[in-house]
Protein backbone atom coordinates (compact mmCIF):
# COMPACT_ATOMS: atom_id res chain seq x y z
CA UNK A 1 0.00 0.00 0.00
CA UNK A 2 2.93 2.45 1.27
CA UNK A 3 4.27 2.09 -2.48
CA UNK A 4 5.08 3.88 -5.16
CA UNK A 5 2.08 4.02 -8.09
CA UNK A 6 -0.35 2.16 -5.71
CA UNK A 7 -4.16 3.70 -5.06
CA UNK A 8 -3.50 5.80 -2.17
CA UNK A 9 -0.34 7.35 -3.54
CA UNK A 10 -2.57 8.57 -6.55
CA UNK A 11 -5.42 9.58 -4.02
CA UNK A 12 -2.49 11.14 -1.54
CA UNK A 13 -0.95 12.91 -4.66
CA UNK A 14 -3.92 14.23 -6.07
CA UNK A 15 -6.88 14.10 -3.98
CA UNK A 16 -6.04 16.91 -1.66
CA UNK A 17 -5.57 19.51 -4.78
CA UNK A 18 -8.84 18.15 -5.77
CA UNK A 19 -10.49 18.98 -2.68
CA UNK A 20 -8.53 22.50 -2.63
CA UNK A 21 -9.98 23.47 -5.85
CA UNK A 22 -13.87 22.10 -4.42
CA UNK A 23 -12.01 25.12 -1.34
CA UNK A 24 -11.46 27.90 -3.71
CA UNK A 25 -14.99 27.50 -5.37
CA UNK A 26 -16.62 27.85 -1.64
CA UNK A 27 -14.27 31.01 -0.58
CA UNK A 28 -15.10 32.32 -4.19
CA UNK A 29 -19.01 31.88 -3.64
CA UNK A 30 -18.55 33.51 -0.05
CA UNK A 31 -16.69 36.26 -1.20
CA UNK A 32 -13.75 35.47 0.96
CA UNK A 33 -11.55 35.71 -1.92
CA UNK A 34 -11.65 39.50 -1.65
CA UNK A 35 -10.39 39.43 1.96
CA UNK A 36 -7.61 36.64 1.46
CA UNK A 37 -6.27 37.33 -2.37
CA UNK A 38 -3.02 35.74 -1.63
CA UNK A 39 -4.02 32.90 -0.02
CA UNK A 40 -7.23 32.24 -2.87
CA UNK A 41 -4.36 32.58 -5.69
CA UNK A 42 -2.17 29.94 -4.09
CA UNK A 43 -5.41 27.51 -3.36
CA UNK A 44 -5.45 27.99 -7.57
CA UNK A 45 -1.73 27.99 -8.56
CA UNK A 46 -0.85 25.12 -5.99
CA UNK A 47 -3.56 22.80 -7.93
CA UNK A 48 -3.27 23.84 -11.56
CA UNK A 49 1.08 22.88 -10.48
CA UNK A 50 0.13 19.65 -9.21
CA UNK A 51 -2.09 18.54 -11.83
CA UNK A 52 0.25 19.44 -14.28
CA UNK A 53 2.95 17.58 -12.56
CA UNK A 54 0.70 14.49 -11.91
CA UNK A 55 -0.63 14.63 -15.17
CA UNK A 56 3.68 14.40 -16.53
CA UNK A 57 3.68 11.74 -14.15
CA UNK A 58 1.83 9.56 -15.95
CA UNK A 59 2.26 9.91 -19.76
CA UNK A 60 4.98 7.83 -20.64
CA UNK A 61 6.64 10.02 -23.31
CA UNK A 62 7.58 12.93 -20.63
CA UNK A 63 10.99 12.56 -19.69
CA UNK A 64 12.41 12.53 -16.15
CA UNK A 65 14.63 15.45 -17.26
CA UNK A 66 11.18 17.18 -18.28
CA UNK A 67 9.44 16.51 -15.52
CA UNK A 68 11.82 17.63 -12.85
CA UNK A 69 12.68 20.63 -14.97
CA UNK A 70 8.55 21.60 -14.90
CA UNK A 71 8.89 21.13 -10.96
CA UNK A 72 11.83 23.39 -10.34
CA UNK A 73 10.60 26.43 -12.56
CA UNK A 74 6.72 25.75 -10.34
CA UNK A 75 8.66 26.32 -7.62
CA UNK A 76 9.88 29.47 -7.92
CA UNK A 77 6.50 31.21 -8.25
CA UNK A 78 4.87 28.74 -5.48
CA UNK A 79 7.36 30.49 -3.22
CA UNK A 80 6.77 33.60 -4.01
CA UNK A 81 3.05 32.56 -3.74
CA UNK A 82 3.69 31.23 -0.32
CA UNK A 83 5.90 33.97 1.54
CA UNK A 84 2.09 36.12 0.22
CA UNK A 85 0.37 34.24 2.00
CA UNK A 86 2.40 35.05 4.90
CA UNK A 87 2.44 38.51 4.22
CA UNK A 88 -1.43 37.98 4.01
CA UNK A 89 -1.64 36.94 7.50
CA UNK A 90 0.77 39.33 9.15
CA UNK A 91 -1.52 42.60 7.32
CA UNK A 92 -4.59 41.15 8.68
CA UNK A 93 -3.28 40.25 11.97
CA UNK A 94 -1.24 44.53 12.25
CA UNK A 95 -3.57 46.03 10.43
CA UNK A 96 -5.78 47.03 13.47
CA UNK A 97 -2.92 47.12 16.00
CA UNK A 98 -1.17 50.64 14.79
CA UNK A 99 0.78 50.29 18.59
CA UNK A 100 3.18 47.03 17.22
CA UNK A 101 2.10 47.74 13.66
CA UNK A 102 5.49 49.04 12.40
CA UNK A 103 7.39 47.08 15.25
CA UNK A 104 5.71 44.12 13.86
CA UNK A 105 6.69 44.84 10.23
CA UNK A 106 10.44 45.47 11.22
CA UNK A 107 10.84 42.61 13.66
CA UNK A 108 8.75 40.20 10.12
CA UNK A 109 11.67 42.03 7.80
CA UNK A 110 14.30 41.25 9.83
CA UNK A 111 13.46 37.55 10.39
CA UNK A 112 12.95 36.98 6.98
CA UNK A 113 16.25 38.50 6.01
CA UNK A 114 18.19 36.13 8.45
CA UNK A 115 15.90 33.28 7.49
CA UNK A 116 17.22 34.24 4.06
CA UNK A 117 20.40 34.03 5.03
CA UNK A 118 20.51 30.59 6.78
CA UNK A 119 19.34 29.36 4.01
CA UNK A 120 21.67 29.98 1.43
CA UNK A 121 24.02 29.02 4.22
CA UNK A 122 22.54 25.46 4.44
CA UNK A 123 21.55 25.24 0.82
CA UNK A 124 25.09 25.33 0.37
CA UNK A 125 26.39 22.50 2.62
CA UNK A 126 23.79 20.13 0.76
CA UNK A 127 25.46 17.83 -1.18
CA UNK A 128 24.85 17.39 -5.32
CA UNK A 129 26.56 13.50 -5.49
CA UNK A 130 25.67 12.22 -8.61
CA UNK A 131 25.60 14.67 -11.55
CA UNK A 132 23.15 12.57 -13.28
CA UNK A 133 20.41 13.36 -10.61
CA UNK A 134 21.70 16.70 -10.47
CA UNK A 135 18.40 18.97 -10.96
CA UNK A 136 16.44 16.51 -8.72
CA UNK A 137 19.16 17.38 -6.36
CA UNK A 138 18.90 21.18 -6.90
CA UNK A 139 14.93 20.65 -6.60
CA UNK A 140 15.13 19.45 -2.91
CA UNK A 141 17.70 22.09 -2.19
CA UNK A 142 15.35 24.77 -3.28
CA UNK A 143 12.12 22.90 -1.51
CA UNK A 144 14.31 22.47 1.69
CA UNK A 145 15.22 26.72 1.03
CA UNK A 146 11.87 27.93 0.68
CA UNK A 147 10.38 25.58 3.37
CA UNK A 148 12.98 27.09 5.94
CA UNK A 149 12.02 30.61 5.11
CA UNK A 150 8.33 29.77 5.55
CA UNK A 151 8.63 27.77 8.49
CA UNK A 152 10.45 30.55 10.23
CA UNK A 153 8.32 33.28 9.65
CA UNK A 154 4.95 31.28 10.25
CA UNK A 155 6.69 30.47 13.43
CA UNK A 156 8.00 34.06 14.57
CA UNK A 157 4.27 34.99 13.45
CA UNK A 158 2.85 32.57 15.96
CA UNK A 159 5.08 33.84 18.43
CA UNK A 160 4.65 37.62 18.04
CA UNK A 161 1.33 36.74 18.69
CA UNK A 162 1.62 34.88 21.67
CA UNK A 163 3.96 37.61 23.02
CA UNK A 164 1.65 40.56 22.06
CA UNK A 165 -1.33 38.30 23.29
CA UNK A 166 -3.07 39.49 19.79
CA UNK A 167 -5.92 37.20 18.74
CA UNK A 168 -6.24 35.34 15.40
CA UNK A 169 -8.98 35.30 13.78
CA UNK A 170 -10.65 32.47 12.94
CA UNK A 171 -9.90 32.08 9.18
CA UNK A 172 -6.09 33.49 9.46
CA UNK A 173 -5.52 31.11 12.50
CA UNK A 174 -6.94 28.59 10.00
CA UNK A 175 -4.40 29.16 7.13
CA UNK A 176 -1.43 29.71 9.67
CA UNK A 177 -2.31 26.74 11.18
CA UNK A 178 -2.21 24.97 7.86
CA UNK A 179 0.71 26.60 6.94
CA UNK A 180 2.98 26.24 9.79
CA UNK A 181 2.22 22.31 9.91
CA UNK A 182 2.41 21.58 6.30
CA UNK A 183 6.37 24.08 6.07
CA UNK A 184 7.62 22.24 8.96
CA UNK A 185 6.45 18.96 8.19
CA UNK A 186 8.01 19.34 4.53
CA UNK A 187 11.04 21.41 5.82
CA UNK A 188 12.00 17.99 7.62
CA UNK A 189 11.13 15.58 4.78
CA UNK A 190 12.93 17.95 2.22
CA UNK A 191 16.15 18.08 4.04
CA UNK A 192 16.53 14.67 4.66
CA UNK A 193 16.34 14.09 0.78
CA UNK A 194 18.50 17.28 0.15
CA UNK A 195 21.09 15.96 2.32
CA UNK A 196 20.86 12.18 0.89
CA UNK A 197 19.20 10.73 3.96
CA UNK A 198 16.86 7.56 3.73
CA UNK A 199 17.54 7.00 0.29
CA UNK A 200 16.49 3.35 -0.52
CA UNK A 201 12.97 4.69 1.62
CA UNK A 202 12.33 7.95 -0.03
CA UNK A 203 9.08 7.19 -0.95
CA UNK A 204 7.87 7.24 2.89
CA UNK A 205 8.85 10.81 2.95
CA UNK A 206 7.17 11.64 -0.21
CA UNK A 207 4.27 9.90 1.48
CA UNK A 208 4.40 11.58 4.60
CA UNK A 209 4.55 15.12 2.53
CA UNK A 210 1.04 14.07 0.69
CA UNK A 211 -0.66 12.85 3.76
CA UNK A 212 0.33 15.54 5.41
CA UNK A 213 -0.72 18.27 2.74
CA UNK A 214 -3.92 16.50 3.13
CA UNK A 215 -4.51 16.78 7.05
CA UNK A 216 -3.69 20.73 5.92
CA UNK A 217 -6.18 20.99 3.64
CA UNK A 218 -8.81 19.40 5.74
CA UNK A 219 -7.86 22.10 8.38
CA UNK A 220 -8.67 24.58 6.06
CA UNK A 221 -11.91 23.24 5.38
CA UNK A 222 -12.66 23.31 9.30
CA UNK A 223 -11.72 26.68 9.50
CA UNK A 224 -12.69 28.84 6.21
CA UNK A 225 -16.07 26.63 6.31
CA UNK A 226 -17.68 25.86 9.85
CA UNK A 227 -18.85 28.56 10.81
CA UNK A 228 -17.43 29.49 14.47
CA UNK A 229 -19.77 29.23 17.62
CA UNK A 230 -20.60 32.64 18.72
CA UNK A 231 -18.76 33.03 21.91
CA UNK A 232 -19.86 35.41 24.70
CA UNK A 233 -17.33 38.37 25.24
CA UNK A 234 -16.97 40.17 28.33
CA UNK A 235 -18.21 42.92 26.55
CA UNK A 236 -21.84 41.57 27.02
CA UNK A 237 -20.98 39.34 29.67
CA UNK A 238 -19.82 41.29 32.65
CA UNK A 239 -21.60 40.57 35.43
CA UNK A 240 -23.24 43.80 37.27
CA UNK A 241 -20.93 44.03 39.88
CA UNK A 242 -18.06 43.24 37.93
CA UNK A 243 -17.20 46.50 36.60
CA UNK A 244 -16.95 48.02 40.64
CA UNK A 245 -14.55 45.47 41.17
CA UNK A 246 -12.54 46.19 38.31
CA UNK A 247 -12.68 49.76 39.35
CA UNK A 248 -11.77 49.29 42.73
CA UNK A 249 -8.81 47.80 41.36
CA UNK A 250 -7.64 49.84 39.04
CA UNK A 251 -8.58 53.02 41.39
CA UNK A 252 -6.17 51.65 44.01
CA UNK A 253 -3.44 51.71 41.33
CA UNK A 254 -3.79 55.15 40.38
CA UNK A 255 -3.85 56.53 43.79
CA UNK A 256 -1.55 54.04 45.89
CA UNK B 1 23.27 14.35 7.05
CA UNK B 2 24.54 16.21 10.18
CA UNK B 3 23.01 19.43 8.93
CA UNK B 4 19.54 17.56 7.90
CA UNK B 5 19.52 16.11 11.39
CA UNK B 6 19.39 19.59 13.12
CA UNK B 7 17.37 20.76 9.78
CA UNK B 8 15.11 18.58 11.68
CA UNK B 9 15.13 18.81 14.78
CA UNK B 10 14.78 22.51 14.35
CA UNK B 11 11.24 21.59 12.67
CA UNK B 12 9.87 19.15 14.96
CA UNK B 13 10.68 22.14 17.81
CA UNK B 14 8.82 24.70 15.17
CA UNK B 15 5.49 22.53 14.69
CA UNK B 16 5.56 21.63 18.72
CA UNK B 17 5.71 25.76 19.34
CA UNK B 18 3.14 25.89 16.11
CA UNK B 19 0.54 23.38 17.38
CA UNK B 20 0.42 24.48 20.86
CA UNK B 21 0.24 28.45 20.11
CA UNK B 22 -2.61 27.44 17.92
CA UNK B 23 -4.12 25.36 20.41
CA UNK B 24 -3.69 28.28 23.08
CA UNK B 25 -5.11 30.42 20.87
CA UNK B 26 -8.42 28.28 20.14
CA UNK B 27 -9.45 28.06 23.45
CA UNK B 28 -8.46 31.80 24.88
CA UNK B 29 -11.26 32.70 22.25
CA UNK B 30 -13.67 30.45 24.00
CA UNK B 31 -12.36 31.46 27.28
CA UNK B 32 -12.21 35.10 27.23
CA UNK B 33 -15.18 35.11 30.48
CA UNK B 34 -13.83 36.56 33.94
CA UNK B 35 -11.02 37.99 32.31
CA UNK B 36 -10.75 40.85 34.74
CA UNK B 37 -9.95 38.93 37.34
CA UNK B 38 -6.74 38.38 35.90
CA UNK B 39 -5.33 41.89 36.87
CA UNK B 40 -2.98 41.91 39.46
CA UNK B 41 -3.06 45.56 41.02
CA UNK B 42 0.32 46.80 41.16
CA UNK B 43 1.87 49.35 43.77
CA UNK B 44 3.09 52.21 41.34
CA UNK B 45 4.32 54.34 44.31
CA UNK B 46 6.80 51.56 45.53
CA UNK B 47 7.43 50.91 41.59
CA UNK B 48 8.49 54.75 41.22
CA UNK B 49 10.64 54.75 44.27
CA UNK B 50 12.91 51.89 43.07
CA UNK B 51 13.31 53.21 39.52
CA UNK B 52 14.06 56.84 40.99
CA UNK B 53 17.41 57.57 40.29
CA UNK B 54 18.11 59.43 43.07
CA UNK B 55 17.14 56.60 45.21
CA UNK B 56 20.06 54.82 43.53
CA UNK B 57 22.34 57.87 44.19
CA UNK B 58 21.98 57.91 47.35
CA UNK B 59 22.93 54.43 47.89
CA UNK B 60 25.65 54.68 46.08
CA UNK B 61 27.29 57.60 48.13
CA UNK B 62 26.17 55.70 51.34
CA UNK B 63 27.01 52.51 50.61
CA UNK B 64 30.41 50.15 49.95
CA UNK B 65 30.95 49.64 46.56
CA UNK B 66 29.98 45.65 46.72
CA UNK B 67 26.97 46.39 49.13
CA UNK B 68 25.72 48.80 46.79
CA UNK B 69 25.85 46.03 43.81
CA UNK B 70 24.53 43.28 45.75
CA UNK B 71 21.35 46.23 47.18
CA UNK B 72 21.31 47.23 43.54
CA UNK B 73 20.60 44.01 42.31
CA UNK B 74 17.48 43.25 44.89
CA UNK B 75 16.29 46.09 43.87
CA UNK B 76 16.43 45.48 39.80
CA UNK B 77 14.88 41.86 40.64
CA UNK B 78 11.92 43.27 42.57
CA UNK B 79 11.68 45.72 39.59
CA UNK B 80 11.68 43.12 37.47
CA UNK B 81 8.59 41.36 39.25
CA UNK B 82 6.83 44.83 39.02
CA UNK B 83 7.26 44.92 35.46
CA UNK B 84 6.61 41.70 34.50
CA UNK B 85 3.03 42.14 36.66
CA UNK B 86 2.38 45.17 34.24
CA UNK B 87 2.80 43.21 31.18
CA UNK B 88 0.66 40.31 32.20
CA UNK B 89 -2.49 42.93 33.16
CA UNK B 90 -1.61 44.68 29.57
CA UNK B 91 -1.79 41.20 28.26
CA UNK B 92 -5.11 40.89 30.06
CA UNK B 93 -6.16 44.62 28.87
CA UNK B 94 -5.58 43.29 25.71
CA UNK B 95 -7.59 40.67 25.19
CA UNK B 96 -10.49 42.53 27.08
CA UNK B 97 -10.04 45.04 24.94
CA UNK B 98 -10.74 42.84 21.62
CA UNK B 99 -13.36 41.00 23.02
CA UNK B 100 -14.96 44.58 23.36
CA UNK B 101 -14.17 45.26 19.86
CA UNK B 102 -16.94 43.30 18.65
CA UNK B 103 -19.41 45.38 19.86
CA UNK B 104 -22.43 47.11 18.01
CA UNK B 105 -21.86 50.46 19.68
CA UNK B 106 -19.54 52.82 17.98
CA UNK B 107 -18.22 54.16 21.46
CA UNK B 108 -17.92 50.81 23.17
CA UNK B 109 -15.15 49.75 20.02
CA UNK B 110 -13.70 53.46 20.06
CA UNK B 111 -12.94 53.28 23.98
CA UNK B 112 -11.99 48.93 22.79
CA UNK B 113 -9.32 49.53 19.95
CA UNK B 114 -7.77 52.53 22.35
CA UNK B 115 -7.77 50.25 25.04
CA UNK B 116 -6.15 47.83 22.71
CA UNK B 117 -3.56 50.12 21.51
CA UNK B 118 -2.81 51.45 24.75
CA UNK B 119 -1.94 48.04 26.45
CA UNK B 120 0.05 47.25 22.92
CA UNK B 121 2.23 49.94 23.75
CA UNK B 122 2.17 48.75 27.10
CA UNK B 123 3.29 45.40 26.64
CA UNK B 124 6.15 46.39 24.19
CA UNK B 125 7.79 48.93 26.17
CA UNK B 126 7.36 46.39 29.08
CA UNK B 127 9.04 43.95 26.89
CA UNK B 128 12.13 46.32 26.24
CA UNK B 129 12.40 47.37 30.07
CA UNK B 130 12.50 43.59 30.56
CA UNK B 131 15.36 43.42 29.00
CA UNK B 132 17.21 46.62 29.84
CA UNK B 133 16.41 45.11 33.79
CA UNK B 134 18.31 42.01 32.89
CA UNK B 135 21.17 44.00 30.83
CA UNK B 136 20.98 46.00 34.25
CA UNK B 137 21.72 43.26 36.39
CA UNK B 138 24.28 42.61 34.91
CA UNK B 139 26.01 45.51 35.09
CA UNK B 140 24.56 46.97 38.65
CA UNK B 141 26.42 50.37 38.29
CA UNK B 142 24.95 50.86 35.07
CA UNK B 143 21.83 53.61 34.58
CA UNK B 144 18.21 52.99 34.15
CA UNK B 145 15.42 54.15 33.21
CA UNK B 146 12.10 52.80 33.26
CA UNK B 147 9.60 55.87 33.75
CA UNK B 148 7.93 54.94 30.64
CA UNK B 149 6.48 51.89 31.98
CA UNK B 150 4.51 53.75 34.40
CA UNK B 151 3.29 56.53 32.21
CA UNK B 152 1.76 53.89 29.65
CA UNK B 153 0.59 51.94 32.62
CA UNK B 154 -1.69 55.12 34.24
CA UNK B 155 -2.34 55.74 30.40
CA UNK B 156 -3.69 51.89 29.96
CA UNK B 157 -5.67 52.37 33.00
CA UNK B 158 -7.59 55.11 32.39
CA UNK B 159 -8.47 54.00 28.84
CA UNK B 160 -9.59 50.58 30.62
CA UNK B 161 -11.82 52.71 33.24
CA UNK B 162 -13.65 54.77 30.01
CA UNK B 163 -14.00 51.39 28.30
CA UNK B 164 -15.56 50.10 31.28
CA UNK B 165 -18.15 53.21 31.84
CA UNK B 166 -19.22 52.89 28.26
CA UNK B 167 -19.86 48.93 28.63
CA UNK B 168 -21.99 49.49 31.85
CA UNK B 169 -23.24 52.54 32.18
CA UNK B 170 -26.09 51.41 34.23
CA UNK B 171 -23.54 50.16 37.39
CA UNK B 172 -22.54 53.60 39.24
CA UNK B 173 -18.90 54.39 38.20
CA UNK B 174 -16.71 55.41 40.84
CA UNK B 175 -13.41 56.49 39.19
CA UNK B 176 -12.79 58.04 41.98
CA UNK B 177 -14.06 60.53 44.66
CA UNK B 178 -11.30 62.96 44.88
CA UNK B 179 -11.68 63.46 41.20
Amino acid sequence: MLQPHSLLWHYLWIGPHILQVALAVFLWRRGMHKRFPVFFAYLIFEAIEEFTLYGMDLLPWVSVRTWWLTFCVGLVPEGFIRIGVIAELSFHLLRSRSAVAKAGSLLITGTGAILVLLAAVAAAYAPIDNPQYALASRAYILQQTLYMIECGLILFLFLFTACFKLSWDRTTLGIGLGRGISSSVHLATWAVIANGGLANRRYLLDFLNVATYHLCVLIWFYYLLVPQKIATTSAVSLPENNLDIWNRELERLLHQ
Amino acid sequence: MNLAIVIVIAAALALGIILRLAVTQSLQAKRSTNLVGAIRPIDVEAFRNLINPAEDEYLRCRLPANRFREVRRQRLRAMAAYVHVAGSNAAVLVRVGEAALASGDARIAGAAQQLVNDALLLRRNTTVALARIYLALAWPNSGFAAVRVIERYEQVSGTAMLLGRLQNPAVPVRLSARL
